[in-house]
């Protein structure tokens, strides 16, 4: 019909964050190119719906669209972890080129579970939060890290640590109280949560780069006319270029600023490279033996490149 | 125009189902249903379940059933005597006399609890019978007690200061420490509202406590011993790196159940009784809780809140304007809407606003926090007043009336604020960070 | 009907000590995880456990609240009616609220349906297949449902709720 649509469009960071101001700039653009047909309103901060529920929610049509870190969905599919496989793309470049890799089988399945992927924007790499200084991976043993899923579980065991479950809530305290001395994150979340009032060094071992996705729900993207179609593939080539500017601009101000809150930022040894990549190998492995001919299939397309 | 017509359906819809006495939690649930209903296009059925089923499965939240287990414990123990016994020789030569109690307990438990329901049933359980035995003026009781649990959320470790950090990036260490300081004048300014009372009132006349002299003071405080071992070890688990905030809800239940032993007042009656007992308790908060998050996801999708937000934004105020305009419009939010629903609804537009100002971000958690506090108290949908009316019987109206005064403490509260912000700001900033 | 009356009675109390075992539960996953860390274990999903234990130990207390006058609601007017006109109020919000809660499982049920249809997996470290504990919620949700209907009838057909404290110690004051 003729009249305006209104899409909300939960996401589960906070405003200010760089994926959610791309995310509102995204819907800008699409309710200008369709002439106000379509109104998209993000609601960040998980303000609508938490992360963990906004894929189903897109899915059930609950919302038309939304943004969600896939490699939450891991033990759903394994593929959806292609992203945060440990030291398998360790730069934006690579990150890149992993994407462009999986973009066809991933937007496969997706579209088998009623969702037609948009944009994917990647997080800064990921690094290692320590309290005290590492250049090896025997300075690991023992130390207590923040474990949140099954591949950060692995990469304790695998390094020796000890691995201590922490909910994202309680970061902050964990780390202030010793509950946790050490975290693989971004950047980013560093900053955002000021670790550097209890943690020491970050090491830029560029373990990863997990993406966010915009996705639509099927049901409400047939139901666009094609010149919609258009604007929003349009304006999502736009939000994913702006958005991976972004990251990459974001990514050297975080750093430069855990840096200037105190902590040592500091390019991991070579003992350290090289002994993380070796763990990379068995865990890119272990991942391909979950994920099966499709996780082959974009992991060689990666290689070829 | 469309917001004022949403405005008024909502509140003709919520008034009538409260007022005619549905449950709260369900009629909070009817209102969310026909505000989605009427003003979205989503499927409202599985959104109600979605959210419902996600804010009632919550980890954080498992603090709360913990908390309110361990109050029921130490109601059925002799500790709620014995702490009466150690404090009110102390406590009753002030004017005001043994209703401090509340307050004092209700600023120690803070700091061992992040949410105000469990400071109120954990102190309210035990400090209510103990004053209605001394005659001590029943809106007092009610009324300080209802105040003061609201602590819970300023003085760290606080629910509230950690989802206000997470949402706006800021350091949840700094907003802790930001919180101590006003935590404590809030209490004392309480605190000074009793004594004013009990000089002022003519239905002051509470039984007197005897005389003692210093020694039997000293010797009588012994009785405290317990308390303020179960509170250190509670406190203690958190700051020593045994157990997360969540975590030492368990040792104080623990903790409890091991003094109520030592005691010899656990026995398989009292021990099934505060078990069940705190099912109750804690399922009656989790309904509300449930109906609470359907409506705030309501509310969002209606962009009510964040309509408002936008509206304020768009006026030119100052600073100071800027402040109170933001007071009325919590304290609005508030009296539908808990506390930190508001905050997340509405962060989005707010933030911009508060850094434009200029506004130190650390201080306005802090001021946040107070107007949080006050939605705990104001009808018709104040979760302490709700707890409150579980605990004693008293109809929401009257419990409401005698929170009145804690209310205008804590906008008195906020001016205090304006007029000193180093009371937030000093702390954080000379607080040396490891 | 004296045996539909005990069946009732006994899924309620039945319902409730499930709850409240939750709550040991909760406790006992608490302290198994911090005793993991202290001795350098892992227990994987321990933080899942607790929470699904959590939205159970709700659920499956909310009829046994309700027939003890746990639940909270505003009885200003209630109180202020003559009894033959309170009598009716009191079955409107019986009414609402069975229909709200029948609602609610109506499509809880839905809910529960898709999350095993898609083989919905947790996505923490306990990998459970979110029906299990779902069904949790929708059972207590359908016990509280019947609980209302209960009542309703109980109201219409005997002319009183079936609302019972047995709450001697903290003793009304009015
Ligand atoms: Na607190
Ligand atoms: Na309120």
């Amino acid at each position: 019909d003729g009249h305006a649509q209104k899409w909300d469009m939960p996401l589960a960071y906070s405003g200010s964050n760089f994926h959610s101001v791309t995310a509102a700039e995204f819907g800008k653009c699409v309710t200008t190119g369709t002439g106000g047909a379509i109104e998209i309103t993000t609601h960040p901060s998980g303000s609508l719906f938490p992360g963990a529920q906004i894929k189903r929610a897109i899915q059930t049509g609950q919302v038309n669209i939304g943004e969600r870190l896939l490699s939450g969905h891991q033990n759903e599919n394994a593929l959806f972890g292609f992203d945060s496989v440990p030291f398998l793309a360790t730069s934006f470049d690579d990150a890149d080129k992993l994407w462009q890799a999986a973009k066809a089988p991933l937007t496969e399945l997706l579209q088998s579970q009623n969702l037609v992927l948009l944009y994917s924007v990647p997080w800064p790499p990921q690094g290692l939060y320590f309290r005290d200084e590492v250049n090896s991976v025997a300075d690991m043993k023992g130390v207590k890290f923040r474990s949140y899923n099954n591949a950060t579980s692995r990469l304790a065991e695998l390094t020796g640590m000890l691995p201590v479950t922490i909910e994202a809530a309680e970061i902050s305290q964990a780390f202030a109280t010793g509950v946790a001395d050490s975290m693989v994150s971004s950047g980013a979340t560093g900053y955002d949560r000021k670790v550097w009032e209890s943690l020491n060094y970050f090491y830029e071992v560029d373990a990863w780069l997990p993406r966010n996705y915009i996705m639509v729900n099927g049901d409400a993207w047939n139901g666009l006319d094609d010149s919609q179609k258009a604007v929003m593939r349009g304006c999502a080539e736009l939000a994913e270029y702006a958005g991976t500017w972004r990251s990459k601009e974001y990514t050297g101000f975080t750093l430069a600023g855990l840096a200037a809150g105190g902590m040592t930022v500091a390019k991991a040894s070579d003992t350290l490279k090289g002994e993380l990549q070796e763990i990379g190998a068995t865990m890119t492995a272990e991942w391909l033996e979950a994920a099966g001919a499709g996780g082959q299939a974009i992991v060689d397309a990666f290689k070829a490149e | 125009m469309e917001n004022a017509s949403i405005i008024i359906l909502f509140l003709f819809v919520l008034f009538t189902l409260l007022g005619t006495g549905v449950w709260v939690g369900l009629a909070l649930m009817g209102v969310a249903w026909v505000g989605m209903e009427l003003f979205t296009t989503r499927p409202v059925g599985d959104v109600m379940l979605t959210t419902i089923w996600s804010a009632s499965s919550s980890w954080t939240l498992t603090a709360l059933p913990m908390f309110i287990w361990m109050g029921e414990i130490l109601y059925r123990t002799r500790l709620s005597e014995d702490m009466f016994r150690g404090l009110s020789p102390w406590m009753a030569p002030l004017p005001g006399g043994l209703v401090h109690t509340n307050i004092v307990g209700c600023t120690v438990f803070a700091a061992v609890s992040g949410s105000s329901a469990a400071t109120l049933t954990t102190v309210g359980k035990m400090s209510i019978p103990e004053l209605r035995k001394r005659n001590y003026p029943e809106n007092m009781v009610i009324g300080t007690l209802a105040g003061a649990a609201t602590l819970g959320l300023m003085i760290p470790p606080s629910l509230t200061l950690i989802v206000y950090g997470v949402t706006i990036n800021e350091s949840i260490s700094k907003l802790f420490f930001a919180g101590i300081l006003p935590g404590l004048i809030l209490a004392a300014m309480f605190m000074a509202y009793v004594a004013i009372m009990s000089r002022v009132s003519t239905r002051w006349n509470p039984d007197a406590e005897p005389p003692l002299t210093f020694a039997q003071k000293v010797a009588n405080s012994r009785f405290l011993l317990p308390v303020i071992c179960l509170i250190l070890l509670v406190i203690g688990s958190m700051y020593l790196g045994f157990a997360t905030a969540t975590e030492a809800a368990a040792f104080g239940v623990i903790g409890s159940l091991v003094l109520a032993a030592s005691q010899g007042s656990l026995n398989w009656t009292t021990f099934t009784e505060s078990l069940m007992g705190a099912t109750r308790t804690s399922a009656m908060i989790a309904l509300i809780l449930a109906g609470a998050a359907f409506l705030s996801l309501s509310m969002g999708f209606t962009g009510l809140p964040r309509g408002l937000a936008d509206l304020i934004a768009q006026w030119d105020l100052t600073r100071f304007e800027l402040l109170i305009v933001l007071l009325v419009f919590y304290i609005i939010l508030g009296c539908f809407l808990d506390g930190i629903s508001s905050v997340v609804l509405t962060m989005a537009v707010v933030e911009p606003m508060i850094r434009e100002a200029g506004i130190d971000l650390i201080w306005f958690g802090i001021f946040i926090v107070v107007v949080v506090e006050m939605a705990q108290i104001t009808p018709p949908i104040g979760f302490n007043l709700f707890v409150l009316q579980g605990m004693t019987d008293h109809e929401m109206s009257y419990i409401a009336k005698a929170a009145i005064p804690m209310f205008l403490i804590m906008v008195l509260m906020v001016f205090v604020l304006i007029w000193f912000p180093e009371i937030a700001t000093w702390l954080p900033e000379n607080i040396r960070q490891r | 009907m004296t045996q539909i009356r005990r069946a009732l009675d006994a899924l309620y109390l039945a319902a409730g000590v499930m709850a409240a075992l939750c709550l040991i539960a909760i406790l006992g996953l608490i302290v198994l995880q911090m005793l993991a860390r202290w001795t350098g274990e892992v227990f994987p999903g321990a933080p899942e456990y607790a929470s699904y234990a959590m939205a159970a130990a709700s659920f499956l207390a909310f009829a046994n609240a309700l027939n003890k006058g746990s639940h909270i609601r505003v009885s200003i007017v209630l109180n202020a009616l003559s009894p033959g006109a309170r009598r009716w109020l009191d079955a409107f919000c019986f009414a609402v609220g069975a229909a709200v809660m029948w609602y609610f499982v109506y499509y809880g049920y839905r809910f529960v349906y898709w999350s095993w249809k898609f083989k919905d997996v947790s996505q923490g470290q306990d990998r459970t297949l979110l029906w299990q504990p779902q069904s949790l919620m929708l059972a207590g949700a359908v016990i509280l449902a019947i609980a209302l209907t209960d009542n309703l009838v109980s109201l219409l057909f005997r002319g009183q709720n079936r609302i019972r404290r047995d709450t001697v110690d903290d003793a009304p004051s009015h």
